[in-house]
C-alpha cells in the first residue's frame, strides 16, 4: 500500500488513500498506547529491574546499589545454584517429552478419528474442565493419590501386588514429574489437536486411494501437519515448566530444588541480589527455549 | 493393515488419559466426606460432611484450625473484577488496533503476548524489585493487580482478535459511509458482533486472575488472596478440610461456567430473534 503513495507526483495535496492510511494508523496507534504502556510500566521495567538488581552488593539482610559481580560470581560458583539449574532443566526435558508422548495419542484420537463434531468438543471440554479446579488444589490433590496411605498404595495392596506400601511415589522428583505432567499434557493436547482437525479430510482419503497404510499416512501427512501445534504446545508447557516451583514445593518435599524455588527462598531470607541472579539465570534459559521455538514455527501466523 | 484397532485403542488411551486428569480430583473430592477424626488419606473412617461444616466454623471445637479464607476470598473476587474490567477494555482496544496492517505490529504483538509468557515468579519478582526501589507498598490492589492484568491482558487481546479476524468489516463501514459516527457505529454495530467475545475474554481474565499465584506471592504486601491462603496451609500438615475446600471452589468455578453458558446462549437466541422481527418487517 506504501507505494502507491511514493509512485504519486508529489504534489501539494495528498491522495484521500494516503490520508486515510495515516489516519488508521494514527487511530491503531492510540488504541493500542495503553496497553502498551501498561507493558512497558509493569512488565518490561520489572524485568530490567531485575537485571539491575542482580548487580547489587547483597549485605546480610538489605541490598544496596553499589554495583558489584558478587552475586554472580557466587551464584555461579555453588554447586547448589548450578545443580539447580541442571534440575529445572531436567524437570523441563522430562516433563516436555511426557506431555507430548501422554498429549499426542489423545490429540490424535479427538482430532482425527472422531468424526461428530459434538463428540469432539464434549472431550475437549472434558480435557480442559479440570482448569476450573484451582491450580493449588490440582497439585496438592496428588498427595491424597501417591501418599502412604494413598489411593495407589491402598488399591495395590488391597490386589495383593505389594506388601508394603511404595514410598517413591510421593515426596521424590516422581511426584513432581506425574504432577507437572497431568498439570500441562492439557497445553499439549489443545494445540495438537486443533491443527489435526484442521487437516482436509479429502488430502488423507486421496492417500488411502493410492493404497498409503496408517502408518504412511500418518508420517507423511497427519505428522508434518500437526508439526506447528506440537510447537505451539511445547512453547506453553516449557515457559511454564521452567516457572514452575509450587508444584516442586509442594509435591517432593524439598528434595527437588528448582530455579523457581532458589528464587522463593531467596526472597524468604531477603537475599534479594540472589534471587535476582536466579531470576535473570531463568529469563536467559526461557528466552533460549522460546527463541528457538519461534525459529521453527510463526505463532502469530498460527493464532 | 491394523487399522480396525487403532480406532479402539486410541478411543482406550483416551479413557485412561481421561482418568489420569480426574483421578486425583475424585478421590479428593471423596476423601473431603471424610470423618471427624480422619485424616487426608485412606480408610474413610466414616463418611460425613464434617469438614464442610469446619469449614464455615459450624463444627464445635476442632483439633485443626479453621481455614482462613473468608476475608482473602472476597479480596480475590474483587481483585478478579477489578482485573476482568481492565484487561477486556485493554485487550478490545488493542485487538480493535490490529485490525489495520501498521508498521511496528509484530514487535508490538510479541510485546503483548509476553505479558502471558513471562513466568510469574520473574515478574513477580521484578515488580516486588521496583516498588521497593521507588519506595511503593505492596498491595494487593496495587503490585499485585497491574500484574495481573500484564497476565490476563494478553489472552483478553487473543480471544478479540480472532474474534475480530472472522468479523466482516464490510457490515461497519455501511454504518459508516451512512453517515453513522464512529462512536455510534461501535457501539450499535461493532460491540453487538463482537459481545461473545467480550463474554470470552471476561471469563479468561476473571478465572485466571482468581486463580493466579506466582505473580501474587512476591507482590501482594500484607492482605492476602485465596490462593496464597491456600497456599499457606500446605507448609504445614493439610488436613480434609482443605479437600472440602478444593471441591467447594470447583463447584463455584462451575456456577461460573452454567452462568457464562447461559448467558451466551441467551445472547444468541435474542440476536437470531432480532432478524427474525426484521425479515417480517421487510
Amino acid at each position: 500500500m506504501t507505494t502507491v503513495t511514493t509512485d504519486m507526483p508529489d504534489t501539494t495535496e495528498t491522495s484521500p488513500a494516503a490520508a486515510r492510511e495515516a489516519n488508521e494508523r494514527r487511530r491503531a496507534l492510540m488504541l493500542l498506547s495503553p496497553g502498551l504502556l501498561w507493558m512497558i510500566l509493569f512488565m518490561v521495567l520489572p524485568m530490567l529491574m531485575v537485571i539491575y538488581v542482580s548487580f547489587w552488593t547483597q549485605t546480610t539482610f538489605a541490598v544496596n546499589d553499589t554495583l558489584t559481580t558478587a552475586s554472580w560470581e557466587r551464584f555461579l560458583s555453588s554447586a547448589t545454584y548450578l545443580g539447580a539449574i541442571g534440575t529445572t532443566l531436567r524437570i523441563w526435558a522430562i516433563v516436555l517429552v511426557a506431555t507430548l508422548v501422554v498429549g499426542y495419542p489423545v490429540a490424535l484420537f479427538i482430532g482425527l478419528f472422531v468424526k461428530n463434531q459434538t463428540v469432539q468438543t464434549a472431550l475437549l471440554v472434558a480435557c480442559v474442565i479440570p482448569f476450573w479446579t484451582s491450580f493449588l488444589i490440582r497439585v496438592i490433590a496428588w498427595r491424597p493419590m501417591l501418599g502412604t496411605e494413598g489411593a495407589i498404595n491402598t488399591i495395590l495392596m488391597n490386589l495383593g501386588l505389594i506388601n508394603e506400601p511404595l514410598t517413591f511415589l510421593l515426596f521424590s522428583e516422581f511426584s513432581v514429574l506425574v504432577g507437572m505432567t497431568q498439570i500441562y499434557c492439557v497445553f499439549m493436547v489443545g494445540p495438537i489437536t486443533f491443527m489435526i482437525s484442521r487437516i482436509d479430510e479429502s488430502t488423507i482419503e486421496a492417500a488411502r486411494d493410492l493404497g498409503a497404510s496408517f502408518g504412511t499416512i500418518f508420517r507423511r501427512i497427519v505428522l508434518p501437519l500437526s508439526m506447528p501445534g506440537v510447537i505451539v504446545g511445547a512453547i506453553f508447557v516449557s515457559v511454564m515448566v521452567l516457572g514452575e516451583f509450587a508444584t516442586a514445593a509442594s509435591l517432593s518435599g524439598r528434595k527437588v530444588n528448582l530455579l523457581g524455588n532458589i528464587i522463593v527462598s531467596q526472597v524468604g531470607s531477603l537475599k534479594w541480589a540472589f534471587a535476582a541472579v536466579a531470576g535473570v539465570v531463568l529469563t536467559i534459559i526461557i528466552t533460549a527455549v522460546i527463541t528457538l521455538a519461534l525459529r521453527v514455527v510463526d505463532l502469530r501466523k498460527e493464532m | 493393515m491394523n487399522t480396525n484397532l487403532l480406532k479402539p485403542g486410541l478411543a482406550a488411551y483416551t479413557g485412561l488419559f481421561l482418568l489420569f486428569l480426574y483421578g486425583p480430583l475424585i478421590v479428593l473430592a471423596i476423601l473431603s466426606f471424610q470423618g471427624p477424626n480422619g485424616g487426608p488419606q485412606f480408610p474413610v473412617q466414616e463418611w460425613s460432611t464434617y469438614w464442610y461444616q469446619h469449614l464455615f466454623g459450624a463444627t464445635d471445637t476442632s483439633r485443626v484450625s479453621q481455614l482462613p479464607v473468608g476475608e482473602s476470598l472476597l479480596r480475590s473476587l474483587v481483585l478478579a473484577f477489578m482485573t476482568t474490567v481492565v484487561s477486556t477494555v485493554l485487550g478490545v482496544m488493542s485487538a480493535e488496533a490490529f485490525r489495520v496492517r501498521f508498521k511496528g505490529s509484530g514487535p508490538a504483538f510479541y510485546l503483548i503476548i509476553l505479558g502471558m509468557m513471562v513466568p510469574g515468579v520473574l515478574v513477580g519478582l521484578g515488580m516486588a524489585l521496583l516498588s521497593n526501589f521507588i519506595g511503593v507498598s505492596r498491595a494487593w490492589w496495587g503490585t499485585a493487580f497491574v500484574l495481573h492484568v500484564v497476565y490476563t491482558y494478553p489472552f483478553a487481546f487473543l480471544v478479540m482478535l480472532a474474534i475480530f479476524n472472522r468479523f466482516d468489516r464490510t457490515v461497519e463501514e455501511a454504518s459508516l459511509s451512512l453517515g453513522v459516527s464512529p462512536a455510534q457505529t461501535f457501539r450499535r454495530v461493532t460491540f453487538p458482533i463482537i459481545f461473545p467475545g467480550v463474554l470470552s475474554a471476561m471469563l479468561f481474565s476473571f478465572t485466571l486472575s482468581y486463580d493466579e499465584f506466582s505473580r501474587t506471592l512476591f507482590t501482594i504486601g500484607r492482605e492476602l488472596t485465596l490462593p496464597l491462603s491456600i497456599y499457606g496451609t500446605f507448609s504445614v500438615e493439610i488436613y480434609p478440610n482443605l479437600f472440602a475446600f478444593g471441591v467447594l471452589t470447583t463447584v463455584f468455578s462451575f456456577t461460573l461456567l452454567v452462568v457464562y453458558g447461559l448467558l451466551m446462549k441467551r445472547f444468541t437466541a435474542v440476536k437470531s430473534g432480532s432478524y427474525k422481527g426484521q425479515e417480517e418487517a421487510a
